[in-house]
């Protein structure tokens, strides 16, 4: 139960910077996902925050304490690794005592901890197994149950659900969200999962190359990407970007499709639009676009097209007359569609919205 | 498992079987020999050609028994050993465990070059040194210079094994609440048990082998036994007879120890095996 607070905190590998420069506040009780494309730092960071990584620079607080030179042991945290690092020579149930054991917790109270966390985690039938005997799903949960037996200041967890099946994935997912609320523990969670990202986050950082790109609820970095690589990396299908110029009051694409442009936009410019899946809408008024490939998902179903040279997703209703390599008419929904920078990359839309 | 043809399959067995019964005549017949000797008259071990059949006596091993305090030296070399097999075990698995945590070797590679100089190197140094605190003919000052043939080998089998565990579990362990000595204790150690056996194995043997330390440093009341055993190599004539049953006799605990733990030995040995 504690806020963390990094201030200007960089972190490098000899001549490789992987944190040039970072200052975020993560308060107290506070569910923040970590997100980023691989090799951004999301591993770095958390190992930093463990105290597994000295920093070189700047500072990091744990509550009020600053923690810069605290060993990993004293910052009372517990971490999931991305690759489990289990103790090979001890059985599940050690390996979920172990800690509790390093802080002298009474018997009783860490076999009825293990259990209830074994229980949890559907692992209880492995209690007396190593970790050698497991599959790697298995292992994975292990690593969880290591965790959540303890009631530490802050978790990090390093995808941890990466190698569950959909099932399992969800069920712990909602697992460690309804955890969260109840131990009201301060927790830091990197993934690679969309879904994830955006169902247990209170906030949602987006790195790339060591650096926030936006800090904000899930809503807020879904609905209001501040750069094209935030638009482009949050969502899944990635929201669509094409080129385009303001030509007559119109917004030109590259092939010459016409589409409305938005007023604030000035004769002549060059943006790159953005247009989330969900965003086309089947409307016999609208594009006519080649459909190359459909994917019914059962609640939606995503067509593949191409526009001006782009191969798109749109996701429509599944009783949409999409057929591969027929044709399909298609409107864009232009309030909800996102305008950048060309240059930086940029949204030009929020200006839009304070400019209105 | 292979598909290859059954042919060149047995002419590699057959290359493997002939190879394997040269490397075990090299080893076995030098010590068949020995244990031959030790069984014959002191006139026959020197006999030209060898005589595979005669009449065995013990009179090698009475003499050895009777005229020479045999098991005062025997209690000699197994209190050197054990000591210094201790010592290098109790200084080198932490020396190793830190080389391999914070990978700064060259300490590691000190330790190996003192090994391999030669031991005459050291000689003078060490009994000038142990005179003036008047150490010389002590248990202590043999267990420590023993501790220069152990402590390197229980840094050099071990250290690839401290370098076999994945630096991640170390990592968990110290968010569990470990600091680094009980990393050490509760982690890195029982996960190099079998490295553990292997180099107190070789700790022993190598250093229960070793006879020039207390040639020099040892008296009468403290020489061990492979030191003891040079007394029958005579100024005219040498007692071969008693020296191939002393020889016998110092062989024997190496022997009996390599044959009780060589399963721990063969896996440590070959390391890739016991890895994960
Ligand atoms: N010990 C190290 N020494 C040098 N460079 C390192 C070290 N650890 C990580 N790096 C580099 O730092 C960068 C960030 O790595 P990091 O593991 O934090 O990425 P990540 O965001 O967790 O990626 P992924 O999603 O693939 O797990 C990478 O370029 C990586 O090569
Ligand atoms: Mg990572």
């Amino acid at each position: 139960m504690a806020s963390i607070t990094l201030k200007k905190l960089s972190k490098a590998y000899g001549a490789l910077t992987v944190i040039p420069d970072l200052s975020l506040e993560i308060r107290d009780t506070e569910f923040v996902v970590l997100v980023g494309p691989s090799g951004c730092g999301k591993s770095t960071l958390l190992r930093v925050l463990a105290g597994l990584e000295p920093i070189s620079g700047g500072e990091l607080y744990i509550g009020n304490d600053l923690v810069n030179d605290v060993q990993p042991s004293k910052r009372d945290i517990a971490m999931v690794f991305q690759d489990y690092a289990l103790y090979p020579h001890m059985t599940v149930r050690q390996n979920m005592s172990f800690a509790l054991e390093m802080r002298n917790v009474p018997k009783a109270e860490i076999t009825e901890q293990v259990d209830r966390a074994a229980a949890l985690l559907d692992i209880t039938k492995f209690l007396e197994r190593r970790p050698k005997a497991l599959s790697g799903g298995q292992r994975q949960r292990v690593a969880m149950g290591r965790a959540i037996v303890r009631n530490p200041r802050v978790f990090l967890f390093d995808e941890p659900l990466s190698n569950l099946d959909a099932k399992l994935r969800a069920q712990v997912r909602a697992e460690i969200k309804a955890l969260s609320d109840q131990l009201k523990t301060t927790m830091v969670f990197v993934t690679h999962d969309q879904v994830e990202a955006m169902t247990m986050a209170d906030r949602i950082v987006v790195l790339k190359d060591g650096v926030i790109q936006q800090v904000g609820t899930p809503e807020e970095v879904y609905n209001q990407p501040v750069n094209e690589f935030v638009g482009g990396f949050i969502g899944s299908p990635a929201m669509n970007i094409f080129d385009a110029r303001v030509e007559g009051g119109k917004l030109l694409l590259t092939d010459g499709t016409i589409l409305d442009a938005p007023k604030s936009l000035r004769e002549g410019q060059s943006v790159r639009l953005g247009i989330r899946p969900e965003h086309f809408v089947p409307d016999l008024s609208g594009v006519s676009v080649p459909v190359k490939l459909t994917e019914p998902l059962g609640s939606e179903t995503l067509v593949h097209f191409d526009l001006a040279g782009t191969e798109a997703i749109a996701s429509v209703p599944p009783d949409t007359p999409a057929r591969a390599h027929g044709r399909l008419s298609l409107r864009v929904a232009m309030n909800k569609a996102h305008l950048f920078d060309p240059e930086t990359g940029a949204s030009l839309r929020q200006k839009t919205l304070e400019a209105v | 498992m292979s598909m290859s043809d059954p042919m060149s399959d047995r002419s590699a067995r057959i290359a493997n079987s002939v190879m394997l019964f040269i490397a075990g005549m090299l080893v076995i017949t030098p010590t068949f020999w020995m244990v031959l000797s030790s069984f014959k008259q002191s006139f026959e071990v020197t006999a030209y050609p060898p005589k595979l059949f005669f009449t065995p006596t013990l009179e090698n091993y009475v003499t050895l028994s009777e005229r020479t305090p045999f098991l005062h030296y025997a209690f000699n070399s197994m209190v050197v050993t054990v000591g210094s097999t201790l010592l290098g075990l109790i200084l080198g698995t932490p020396a190793a465990f830190v080389a391999s945590w914070t990978r700064i070797t060259w300490p590691a590679i000190v330790t190996l070059v003192a090994r391999m100089a030669p031991g005459t190197l050291f000689l003078l140094p060490w009994y000038l040194m142990f005179r003036q605190v008047d150490m010389i003919g002590t248990y202590g000052a043999l267990i420590l210079t023993h501790g220069v043939i152990t402590m390197p080998i229980v840094i050099w089998v071990l250290l690839p094994f401290f370098d076999n565990i994945p630096r991640s579990i170390y990592e968990a362990a110290q968010v569990d609440g470990c600091a680094p000595a009980r990393v050490f204790w509760k982690i890195a150690l029982p996960l190099v048990s079998s490295g553990l056996v292997v180099s107190t194995i070789l700790a022993f043997v190598f250093s229960w082998n070793y006879f020039l330390f207390s040639l020099v440093l040892s008296n009468s009341d403290t020489k061990t036994l492979i030191a003891a055993s040079f007394n029958f190599i005579g100024e005219g004539s040498t007692n071969w007879g008693g020296l191939m049953a002393a020889a016998t006799m110092i062989a024997l605990p190496p022997l009996v120890l390599a044959t009780i733990v060589q399963r721990w030995l063969i896996s440590g040995l070959t390391l890739g095996a016991v890895k994960g």
